[in-house]
Order: structure tokens, then C-alpha cells, then sequence
């Protein structure tokens, strides 16, 4: 396969500026490509499979008045407040944030995620995430925290089949999942709370507490 | 009032994660058949493609609360499919059916002269795709029998369009020796 070749199957040069002799494997490539395009099965999908998806969904356990309790919880709702509901909020605040603290670092560890080193004017906490997930070719992570898109990819730095990643988390409750080679959904099994997220699977739940 | 046909997919997604579970099912329908016929060009076998599938349409929907753009929400299926049909071709379980098995579903069938003879042509171009990996396969498949762009490809594979021109670059490398066929 030349380059030339290659180009004028992707469509980026035209036929008659080939060579001779390029433009006689281009025509055969021509007639195989449109082999494999008349051949190709144009089967519809069977009448059953659309029953027996729903069949499966429906079969799937619902989201109960608890988990539905928990989401709410869980997931940010617009509400207005006057300024001075405002107000006397910030100051419950400032005097709860003001009391000392006493919580020993042991508490604030959860099992497969570890609160690291925090800092900052937003309150940043790390967290360390861990999976063990022995012949996965890549381990991702998605959470409320990243409006469950799967950006955070973590990294089997030993090759041993133990994935981590650090990550940087605003104080708060996130409910979060690992996602294997892309496709299958993981819920950590070392975390201290679940929820039930309605689909039929429990995600993780994190509590991240703010620095001292 | 917007009729049940007329929902967007994005608005489908709303009703689902709203608790209307049946409202999937425009989904399966809107979906199912180009799904389908991935399954089927990539698998080689109408049960392992129907197996695929199902699978693929309900991880969907455990997920679809993940998924952020819920306007190609149908794209975004595709690719829980696409990466079920490489782990498939790859798993050892694999059905023993290849690609060059599927005579029975190929088009052209009206004749039964050409199809005595192209039959065999048909089942050595299939079984050709054997010979390349699942991602050379799907790229391939994409590209040249269903016939979508570069970009296409790329923006529901999430690939660079460099990386997937390589593939089928390779591809095409891998099934150079069919040419003699078509020279």
C-alpha cells in the first residue's frame, strides 16, 4: 500500500492525478471495497429483541422512596433565598466553621478512598482513588463531582493490577462509579456507603470533609 | 402537546431518568437496527449480534444518566456496542461462526446462478476480516461497508482522525492480499 494509494482511498486526491500504475490497484481496491459493500448483511433487527430489552429493564429493581430521598440529597436543586435568609445562613456557617475540631485522621479515611493533603482558597481536598482491577487495559472514574463524565483516568503505575488516581474534589457528598476498558461499570467495593441509582446498580458514595 | 413519535431523543432522556421506563423502548426502536447491523458485520452471527445488542441497550440504559449529550444520545449507544463487538471478537467464548458464515444474509440473493458463483468470492472477502484485529475490524467496517466518514468514525469512536486513518491504513495493508481477486 503506497501513501499515494492510501490517499486516494481516504478521498484526499483525485483519480486522475494517480499514476498509472497506482491507478490500476486503485480501480481494484475500488471493485473490493464495493465487494464488501454489496455483500454486507442488511438484516433488520429481530421483532423479539425489542421485547426482551424491555423485558431486562423492566425486570431491573426500582428506585425506592430512600433512593429517591438520597438523589435529592445528592444532586443540586435552584432555590431562592432573600438576603437576609442569605445572611443569617453565612453566619451559621461561620460559626459552625470556627468551632474546633477534634476528628482524627482515621475517621476521615474511607476504604478505597483516602482524603490526602488540602489547600487552597476553594477548599481542594485530594482524594485517593483505588481499584483493583487485575487484566483491565484502562480504569476511568466518573462521579458527581465531574457531572459523571469519565475524565479522570487513573493508572496502574506498578503493573500489578491496582489502578490509582489522585484527585482534586470540593468538599461535599459525590456519588461516583469506575468505568473498566470503557464499557463496564464498576461500583467500588471498598466504599462506606452506597445509594441506589435507580437503573438497577448501587454507586459508591464519597464524603469528602473540608481541610483543616 | 408533543406526541410519543415526535420526542427527541434528548427529550426521551428526560422521560427515562423521570422515571418513564417505557419510553426506552423509542429508543430500542429509533436505534435497533443500525445497531443491529454493526453487531451483525462485526460478530458474524445473528445471535451473538442480537446477544450484543440487548446488551448494549440495557447497559444504556443503566447508564443514561451518564451520558451528556443526550441530542446524540444514539451515538453514544453505538459506542457501548462498538466496544461490546471488540471485547467479543476477542473473547475466547466467541461463537465458532465466522464472517465467511453469513452467505445466508448477504444480498443477492434473487439469483441463484450469481449466487453460486459470487458466494464463494463473498465468503473468502468476509472471512478476510478475520484475519484483522477488533479495532482494525471496526474501523475498516465503518469506514468502507457502512460507508461513514473520518470524522464520523473519530467523533463516536473518540479518536483522533489521525490515529483512525492509521488503523484503516493498516487495515487495508492486512488485506492487500484479497486484491488478486479484483486486479
Amino acid at each position: 500500500m503506497t501513501d499515494e494509494l492510501n490517499r486516494y482511498l481516504d478521498g484526499e486526491v483525485a483519480a486522475d492525478s494517480l499514476a498509472a500504475a497506482t491507478l490500476a490497484d486503485a480501480e481494484a481496491w475500488n471493485r473490493m471495497v464495493e465487494s464488501f459493500r454489496t455483500s454486507a448483511p442488511r438484516a433488520e433487527a429481530p421483532v423479539w429483541l425489542e421485547q426482551k430489552v424491555m423485558g431486562e429493564i423492566e425486570a431491573l429493581p426500582r428506585r425506592g422512596m430512600l433512593a429517591s430521598a438520597v438523589e435529592w440529597l445528592l444532586n443540586p436543586t435552584r432555590v431562592r433565598v432573600s438576603p437576609l435568609a442569605a445572611t443569617l445562613v453565612v453566619a451559621a456557617f461561620a460559626v459552625v466553621l470556627l468551632l474546633p475540631q477534634n476528628t482524627p485522621e482515621g475517621a476521615r479515611r474511607a476504604s478505597g478512598v483516602a482524603p490526602a493533603a488540602g489547600g487552597g482558597v476553594e477548599q481542594v481536598v485530594y482524594v485517593q482513588f483505588v481499584l483493583e482491577a487485575p487484566g483491565a487495559t484502562s480504569v476511568s472514574l466518573a462521579g458527581d463531582f465531574s457531572d459523571w463524565e469519565a475524565s479522570v483516568t487513573l493508572a496502574d503505575q506498578n503493573q500489578d493490577g491496582l489502578w490509582t488516581a489522585r484527585v482534586p474534589i470540593r468538599p461535599g457528598i459525590y456519588g461516583y462509579m469506575f468505568l473498566i476498558d470503557g464499557t463496564e461499570w464498576k461500583t467500588d467495593p471498598r466504599a462506606d456507603r452506597y445509594q441506589d441509582d435507580g437503573f438497577g446498580n448501587r454507586n459508591a458514595v464519597l464524603a469528602v470533609a473540608a481541610s483543616e | 402537546m408533543v406526541s410519543p413519535v415526535e420526542r427527541t431523543d434528548a427529550q426521551v432522556v428526560r422521560d427515562v431518568l423521570a422515571g418513564d421506563r417505557d419510553a426506552y423502548r423509542l429508543l430500542v426502536r429509533r436505534y435497533g437496527d443500525v445497531l443491529y447491523g454493526h453487531a451483525l458485520r462485526m460478530a458474524g452471527s445473528q445471535d451473538d449480534a442480537a446477544d450484543l445488542v440487548q446488551r448494549a441497550l440495557v447497559q444504556g440504559f443503566q447508564k443514561l444518566r451518564t451520558c451528556r449529550d443526550t441530542d446524540r444520545v444514539g451515538a453514544w449507544l453505538f459506542r457501548i456496542l462498538a466496544n461490546l463487538c471488540k471485547d467479543h471478537i476477542r473473547s475466547p467464548r466467541r461463537s465458532d461462526i465466522s464472517l465467511s458464515a453469513l452467505e445466508g444474509l448477504l444480498r443477492g440473493r434473487s439469483d441463484p446462478a450469481s449466487d453460486a458463483e459470487g458466494a464463494e468470492v463473498r465468503s473468502r472477502v468476509w472471512g478476510a476480516l478475520d484475519a484483522l484485529t477488533p479495532e482494525q475490524r471496526e474501523a475498516f467496517v465503518l469506514k468502507h461497508v457502512e460507508g461513514r466518514s473520518y470524522e464520523e468514525i473519530a467523533a463516536v469512536m473518540d479518536l483522533s482522525v489521525a490515529s483512525l486513518k492509521m488503523r484503516v491504513h493498516r487495515a487495508r495493508q492486512a488485506l492487500r492480499g484479497l486484491l488478486e481477486e479484483y486486479a
